[in-house]
């Protein structure tokens, strides 16, 4: 429990860079039993022989029991399997429509992975609209391809939106603090006035409002409490929300 | 934009006492993430030389240039006027050749890296600027390294004494010069690009010279990256 | 050869070693068939019994012997297959299966430089030309001299100007259209060379300061690319710049125009004869020398050292890749330092020769 757990612990918050590496040196037990530790290495982390590698510069988190992994910030995208991203409808040919993904290659969405689709009764997709969709495949070696149906065919919220309302993109970090489960930065901006938002892992976040003028305020907002503190962040939705009532 | 001085007063005496050089490095600075459109970017500043970094990736590649099992990688030098030529050629090169020992290019098939340099002003070592520059954009762009590398330039003057990072001044008047990339995993050389004519001595001590600066130069890269995620947190 | 047979692929591999080995004792067959005739004996018994199993399994001892004499002369095309094969398939590890024998695959040492050829004046109406010939990498140089005005902030200076050429008949690797990065690197790569081997004084080559000066082209055009450009540009270079032969040139002091002598014609000096060798790095470890083209496209380093007859470097040229340790470095400057020798050797043997010839 003790080395490779020890080895890890004095550097969780601390910022890495590549090419640090962990090595672990199994100490010899009197008894001569060796104790199996099992730490499961998450994005950022790779494991070379007997050590393992930082391979991104970031900050070491933790998470009970024995997650490790590197938060980095990136800007571009790589496909992930699992992961709910918004996509573009680049073209349509025969049964497969092109979305782009933001990734270094574009994803293939099939005309019947909508709910309700089938072969007589084609969903209503037109190129340069944005869906809302999960990857089932998606790793180096092959184009990734996107559903709009869960496992138990039904759409639950995805699929083609965005009438009106506008996209824009952010960090990946960011995305990742609007989607954790209490996120204080969607709680401060729901006092402000109400809104609809969509956000893809892919960096892609999309806002409507009652009014153009309130969808702009909550596109900056967001825009800008990239790069700010939580107190910088709480005075300037403070500042808005007394200026717009 | 912050700066950071590099430790003055850092004297580096050389292995042969024949010799007897001072080798300082020159005031260095950098910056992280301060163009909006590339995935990376980062300037970096050698006194008065001054380079600015972008990087791209991975994106999609054309089908002539894709290679089934590795990124592709591409590195444009721009220099400060004119078309880019022939010298500019060899030097992408090197960068590129770096960049790709130090990247994981099979985690991403059929995609490209590409890294652009822009030479903002040139007033000596401006090989080992355009490493340093396009390493900080590669970190800040979260491609997937193994290694960090970094450039360090030593001149022999006419008179046998070797200067580390010189002026445009100093590498005129000098009998050789000689640019090394070090990598941050074993300091061992990954580029070597020398042009005038040395002794295997003179090589030995400016490698030696080389591998002890870029200790400082791996450390400033560890505390650049600390403030900026200090902001982060 | 003290190479064992084993079972498996490697079994494949050591009989195409045993091939290639005995090709060049040009006893190839009777090499194969002695360990097939020795199978009865003691110490072959495993060899033989592996031999026999690869190849008649269904058969008893006895019979295996007689049918695996009858099917060596077969099985000696076989290997031959089965290597271009593995060679396709797997080409790293078809070259690391070598270097584990300490040689490579066309049986040279991993020191040891491909056969090196010179000849000289093939071009008659260049001032100079060199052909070289390092293994099948063929490059030739030609000088062309012309007249014209120094440059501004040198007076008192000629030109040299260097120019490589790869184009598409040396390798399918090579596309027509303009200069490659390969291309452009090498020509600036030879410009180094000669600006910092002081090869010729620049102030030589001028005739009249402000007015008048020598400018040399040299073109370098690789005929067939496989592998090592570098070295037999540098070397082509050397021997063609010997070899030329500038007329002489004067200014009319009346008409201010410059008047050539093409009957009186003279060598230009050459003050150091740099010499490059080039290494390949695989698997950051293991160093061979004089890489075929296939060789470099499978390391992961490549680097070149150029020294002078006084054992000063000119060049160390090392373009990227996987580090490289400082013993490493210098045992590769070393064997640089020996290559110079060889080379200057064979400069002189031919340039003596032309001489004795006329």
């Amino acid at each position: 429990m003790d080395t490779i757990h020890a080895c890890f612990k004095e550097k969780i918050g601390e910022v890495l860079l590549p090419g640090d590496v962990f090595s672990f040196r199994l100490p010899e037990s009197g008894d001569g039993s060796i104790k199996s530790e099992k730490i499961i290495c998450g994005p950022g982390l790779r494991r070379n022989g007997e050590e393992v590698r930082v391979c991104k510069s970031g900050i070491l988190r933790h998470k009970q029991p024995n997650m490790y992994w590197i938060d980095s910030q990136q800007r571009r995208y790589v496909p992930a399997k699992g992961e709910s991203v918004i996509g573009i409808v680049t073209t349509k040919s025969g049964d497969v429509f092109k979305v782009d993904v933001g990734g270094s290659e574009q994803a293939s969405l099939s005309y019947l992975a909508f709910e309700g689709a089938t072969k007589r009764n084609r969903p209503n997709v037109q190129v340069g609209d944005l869906v809302y969709g999960q990857f089932t495949i998606a790793n180096k070696d092959m184009e990734p391809e996107l559903v709009c149906i869960d496992s138990c065919g039904r759409a639950n919220g995805m699929g083609v939106f965005g009438a009106d309302g506008l996209l824009f993109k952010v960090s990946l970090g960011l995305v990742r603090r609007l989607l954790a489960p209490q996120s204080e930065i969607i709680k401060d901006l729901e006092k402000i006035f109400p809104f609809e938002l969509v956000v893809g892992m892919n960096g892609r976040v999309w806002v409507k409002a009652k009014t153009v003028q309130q969808t702009l305020i909550v596109t900056n907002l967001l825009e800008t409490s990239e790069n700010m503190t939580s107190q910088q962040r709480q005075t300037l939705f403070k500042r808005v929300a007394e200026g717009s009532l | 934009m912050t700066r950071m001085s590099a430790t003055r007063g850092l004297c580096m005496r050389t292995m042969m006492e024949l010799d007897q050089s001072c080798s300082v490095l020159r005031e260095y600075g950098s910056e992280q993430s301060l163009l909006s459109k590339p995935d990376g970017s980062s300037t970096f500043v050698q006194g008065d030389t001054s380079i600015l970094a972008g990087v791209y990736g991975p994106a999609e590649v054309k089908v002539s240039k894709e290679i089934y099992d590795r990124a592709t990688v591409e590195v444009l030098i721009q220099p400060k006027m004119g078309l880019p030529g022939v010298r500019e050629r060899a030097r992408e090169q090197c960068v590129r050749e770096t960049c790709e020992a130090a990247l994981l290019l099979t985690l991403h098939p059929r995609s490209s890296v590409t890294v652009v340099l822009q030479v903002i002003h040139d007033d000596g070592s401006l090989l080992s600027c355009c490493l340093n520059a396009a390493c900080m954009a590669l970190m800040d762009a979260g491609l997937p390294m193994s290694h960090l590398f970094c450039g360090v330039t030593c001149a022999i003057s006419k008179e046998g004494q070797i200067i580390i990072d010189p002026t445009a001044r100093q590498e005129k008047e000098c009998r050789a010069l000689l640019t090394f990339a070090i990598d941050s995993a074993e300091c061992n050389v990954l580029i070597s690009s020398t042009t005038g004519s040395f002794s295997v001595q003179e090589l030995q001590q400016c490698i030696a010279i080389s591998q002890k600066a870029s200790e400082q130069i791996f450390q400033f890269y560890r505390d650049s990256v600390k403030r900026r995620y200090s902001k982060i947190q | 050869m003290g190479v064992v047979l084993n079972y498996g692929i490697n079994s494949y591999i050591s009989i195409v070693v045993l091939y290639f080995q005995s090709h060049r004792n040009t006893y190839a067959d009777v090499v194969i068939t002695k360990h097939i005739i020795t199978a009865g004996k003691e110490q072959a018994a495993p060899q033989s019994a592996g031999w026999e199993t690869a190849l008649a399994p269904l058969t008893g001892a006895e019979d295996a012997r007689v049918t695996s004499l009858r099917h060596c002369s077969l099985h000696a095309a076989l290997p031959n297959i089965m290597a271009a094969g593995f060679k396709t398939a797997e080409p790293l590890e078809y070259h690391r299966s070598f270097l584990k024998e300490n040689c490579r695959p066309d049986g040279r040492e991993l020191g040891e430089f491909r056969p090196t050829t010179l000849n000289i004046s093939s071009i008659s109406t260049a001032d100079g030309s060199a052909l070289v010939k390092i293994g099948n990498t063929t490059v030739i140089c030609g000088i062309k001299a012309e007249l014209t005005m120094p440059p501004s902030d040198a007076p008192n200076k000629g030109y040299i100007v260097p120019n490589v050429d790869l184009p598409p008949l040396c390798s399918s690797r090579f596309r027509p259209g303009p200069p490659g990065e390969q291309a452009q690197s090498a020509s600036q790569f030879i410009a180094d060379v000669i600006e910092s081997s002081d090869l010729i004084n620049l102030e030589e080559l001028c005739i009249e300061k402000s007015k008048l000066c020598w400018v040399l082209y040299c073109d370098i055009m690789c005929l067939d690319y496989d592998g090592n450009l570098l070295d037999a540009c540098i070397i082509a270079l050397l021997a063609a710049l010997r070899n030329a032969q500038l007329p002489e040139a004067t200014i009319n002091k009346e008409t201010d125009l410059a008047e050539v002598d093409i009957q009186k014609k003279r060598h230009l000096k050459i003050n150091r004869h740099p010499v490059g060798s080039s290494f390949a790095v695989f698997d950051d470890s293991i160093i061979i020398v004089d890489p075929t083209a296939e060789e470099e496209s499978l390391s992961t380093a490549l680097l070149t050292v150029v020294t002078d007859e006084e054992d000063r470097l000119c060049a160390v040229h090392k373009p990227g890749g996987t580090s490289l340790s400082g013993e490493k470095l210098q045992h590769c400057i070393n064997r640089a330092i020996t290559r110079n020798k060889e080379i200057s050797k064979l400069v002189d043997k031919v340039f003596e020769s032309m001489k004795t010839a006329k």
